[in-house]
């Protein structure tokens, strides 16, 4: 970017302008799957398939059908040999490259937890098999966690740098929120930025081993709630230098106005219990946007299941806002860890662009000690301006952006 | 923006301590090699450890059930903060952001936790143990003993993944309400690394690491941390941080390179700090120094250090500051006699050195460089 335009930026934070997004997530394959799903509040989450769940708590998961993702790669022997997380990670860059042909980023920002973990898995298992080794190169350099980002990028000739962010499960948020802080800033004027995750045998029985993912339904601030069930996908966005984006002609979906991130040192596995540590984030956020929390109209929650997160989470909301409606979406599609925050931005995105909030699918009643407005089962159309998603993770690591419905 | 280096630290196969070490490398000395096995597997391989004197009498609550991987981190860290007399309180933690570069993370952890659902069923599997298998495990910690509550960032990526943490940190400093961002890049080895490299073909069996050899004769997988304490004053000036990019296969490699050393080489280069580790990188790397930079003196501490991937930008980057604030260069160990590069073949004093360029090739497809001056 030339000087002047920096020194223009220092003196004024250029708008952040979101131009186009792609999703693959078990609600579906694209924006339009993805909005059909949230409206009809429909339940996603399946038996697994892909591995034997027979020693664990929890049987389920949202899940992306092979079916169709793999139905359209390119029949070549590099394109057999990649993961399938790169498979989700193309599938989603396809559908922003399609909206936006022209959009040539000069960074892409992704999180994920955990690459190509079931690649470590077949390899692993083949070693003390002591045989069929002869495919372990391929999946050894299909493992890492780059790589699947790298995949999608080549696919499309794009050539910019990535950086991946593993900060567990707010890593697709905090991908999001430093690609909109390096656009804000002036540093860059294009970014992608986004998150993926692929389910992985290892991860599901680590969640299981910690009794937090649950036998039943996923029940988000329900009273009766008994934890996670896991999900997976990707999803990318496409972030612009608003007057940029404006003066290419460039379509407009949403504006990020809000990043913000904290970091609790309670506890490895589980958040401080009044919920300091979501409340400092989601006040940096809204700090961020030089907004106060009435400006908020919709929370797209974590909400996890958990008794533990929902609760401090719960706690934070409550504390900050009065009465949003808030809903966690991960009821619908499970909880896809690296990828979660950025398609949670995207189901923030449909909401600001269709006017609706999504709903918080098999609840019952509302956990005694929370005061908590949840959009129980339904979708409910209403006026949607300013919306906060909220991603909380292992290490105490937590995220909020905020999205704005773009108004010229 | 012109970011300073105000502290260091590291955790090698050579020791701990930026002086100590730094002393050993411009001696010439090597780590010494120790093998990793596997219950179930025969094959052995040669690795440089960290020594156990270096962990030892380190200890915190939060690292009592924790990996290698958070230790070397948490040491690092550490003296990064003391060396550049900085005690962390309540009013100045969030003033501080943390950015962790790590490549295969806690791989010992992950492979007892999985070995046990293979081996045993998924029933048997330890919840204490898949905390430590996530990748941002050691940054909380750390974040844990420092009381960092700010910006925590784990980057993932490969050997270039140190010194792209480098670049993220003066993104994330370009909010000023930051004054310091600790990076610290940090690895364990452990047999299961050793053999998946192997079968790839990076791997030599046992040392040397013959840098930019005719033949690619493999790396030496090694472990420890570096950390940088990233600020706005500082002797060390971080003048230019690339982005870099991504090659899409091994023999495009130099193309990355070349543009990274072109943007970087700017000014007068008088040294450079490579990655050259005996694998494909010392020929791409090799080629571009000898074109853009013949002037410049060539350094690379893979054999003296071993490959610790996702701590060896650090450690480079380090060495790169302290060869420029003490004026002088260690010897590069095996390296072939015709190399068509400046090379050190001894202590070698560098008295009038003022720029320095860092140059990062990891072996999974992704390249980065700096340039360091000192003010």
């Amino acid at each position: 970017m030339a000087e002047a335009d920096k020194q223009q930026s220092a003196n004024s934070p250029a708008r952040v302008a979101v131009t186009a997004a792609g999703v693959v997530s078990p609600l579906g394959f694209g924006l339009a799957e993805t909005l059909e799903s949230l409206r009809s509040a429909r339940d996603c989450v399946t038996p697994v398939m892909r591995f034997s769940v027979a020693q664990c708590r929890c049987k389920t998961s949202g899940q992306v059908a092979d079916a169709r993702l793999l139905a359209n790669r390119a029949e070549t022997l590099h394109s057999a040999r990649l993961h399938r997380a790169s498979h989700m990670m193309i599938q989603a860059l396809q559908e922003v490259v399609t909206q936006q042909p022209g959009f040539e980023p000069e960074l892409t920002v992704i999180g994920t937890t955990s690459g190509g973990m079931s690649h470590g898995e077949r390899y692993y298992r083949s070693l003390q098999r002591a045989k069929d080794l002869r495919h372990a190169p391929t999946w050894i350099a299909n493992y890492p966690a780059q790589k699947p980002v790298i995949d999608a990028q080549a696919a499309f000739g794009i050539l910019a740098p990535c950086q991946v962010i593993a900060n567990a499960c707010a890593s697709g948020t905090n991908a999001i929120g430093h690609a909109f802080e390096c656009v804000r800033s002036g540093r860059n004027r294009r970014v992608l930025a986004g998150g993926y995750d692929a389910l992985a045998e290892m991860v599901f029985v680590g969640f299981d081993s910690l009794q937090a993912s649950t036998p039943e339904k996923c029940r988000p601030f329900d009273r009766h709630r008994s934890g996670m069930v896991l999900g997976e996908g990707a999803a990318v966005l496409a972030l612009e230098d608003l007057d940029f984006a404006r003066k290419r002609g460039a379509s407009i979906l949403a504006e990020i106005t809000g990043y913000g991130i904290s970091t609790d040192n309670f506890h490895i596995t589980q958040p401080e219990p009044s919920g300091i540590g979501a409340r400092q984030a989601m006040e940096r956020a809204l700090k961020s946007a030089h907004i106060s929390a009435i400006d908020i109209d919709y929370v797209n929650a974590h909400g996890t299941a958990t008794v533990f997160n929902d609760a401090a989470e719960g706690k934070a909301i409550s504390a900050l806002f009065n009465g949003v409606p808030v809903s966690s979406t991960k009821s619908m599609m499970g909880h896809s860890l690296g990828a979660a925050g950025a398609i949670e931005a995207i189901v923030c995105l449909l909401a600001l662009q269709h006017q609706f909030l999504p709903p918080n699918i098999n609840f019952t009643s509302l956990d005694d000690d929370l005061d908590v407005n949840i959009v129980a089962n339904e979708a409910r159309a209403v006026l949607v301006r300013t919306a906060l998603s909220n991603s909380f993770g292992f290490g105490g690591t937590n995220a909020s952006i905020i999205m704005r419905k773009f108004e010229a | 923006m012109s970011l300073a280096i105000a502290g260091m630290g590291w955790v090698t196969p050579l020791g701990t301590g930026i002086d100590s070490v730094w002393q050993r490398l411009v001696d010439g000395d090597q780590a010494a090699a120790t093998t990793v096995f596997d219950e179930s597997v025969k094959r052995v391989y040669n690795v440089f450890r960290v020594q156990e004197s270096v962990t030892k009498g380190f200890d915190h609550p939060r690292l009592r059930r924790a990996s290698a991987i958070s230790r070397f981190a948490a040491i690092a860290g550490l003296q990064a903060l003391e060396s550049a007399g900085l005690k962390l309180d309540s009013r100045n933690a969030e003033r501080i952001a943390l950015i962790f570069a790590i490549s295969n993370g806690g791989v010992i952890y992950t492979k007892r936790f999985y070995r046990a659902i293979v081996n045993t069923g998924a029933q048997t599997a330890s919840p204490l143990l898949f905390p430590e298998t996530v990748f941002n495990a050691p940054a909380s910690h750390v974040a844990a003993i420092l009381g960092v509550t700010g910006a925590s960032y784990t980057l993932v990526g490969d050997g270039a993944v140190g010194l792209a943490a480098i670049k993220m940190a003066e993104e994330v400093m370009d909010n000023e309400a930051l004054d310091y961002c600790l990076v610290v890049g940090t690895e364990e080895v452990d047999w299961l690394l050793c053999d998946a490299y192997r079968r790839w073909r990076l791997l030599r069996q046992a040392p040397p690491i013959e840098p930019y050899g005719n033949q690619n004769r493999g790396m030496v997988l090694s472990e420890g941390a570096g950390a940088v304490l990233v600020a706005r004053n500082g002797v060390s000036s971080i003048e230019s941080a690339h982005a870099g990019g991504y090659f899409a296969t091994q023999s495009q490699a130099g193309e990355v390179l070349e543009r990274i050393v072109r943007d970087l080489a700017k000014v007068e280069i008088d040294v450079v700090i490579s990655s050259a580790n005996g694998t494909f990188i010392d020929r791409a790397e090799s080629r571009v120094l000898h074109e853009l930079t013949p002037n410049a003196v060539v350094y690379t501490a893979k054999p003296a250090l071993g490959e610790s991937v996702g701590a060896a930008g650090l450690w480079q980057v380090i060495i790169a500051a302290q060869a420029l604030s003490s004026a002088e260069i260690p010897p590069v160990l095996h390296a072939h006699s015709t190399v068509p590069l400046r090379l050190a073949r001894s202590r070698t004093p560098i008295p009038n050195a003022r720029n320095a360029i860092v140059l990062s090739c990891g072996l999974n497809q992704q390249a980065a460089g700096l340039r360091l001056a000192i003010r």
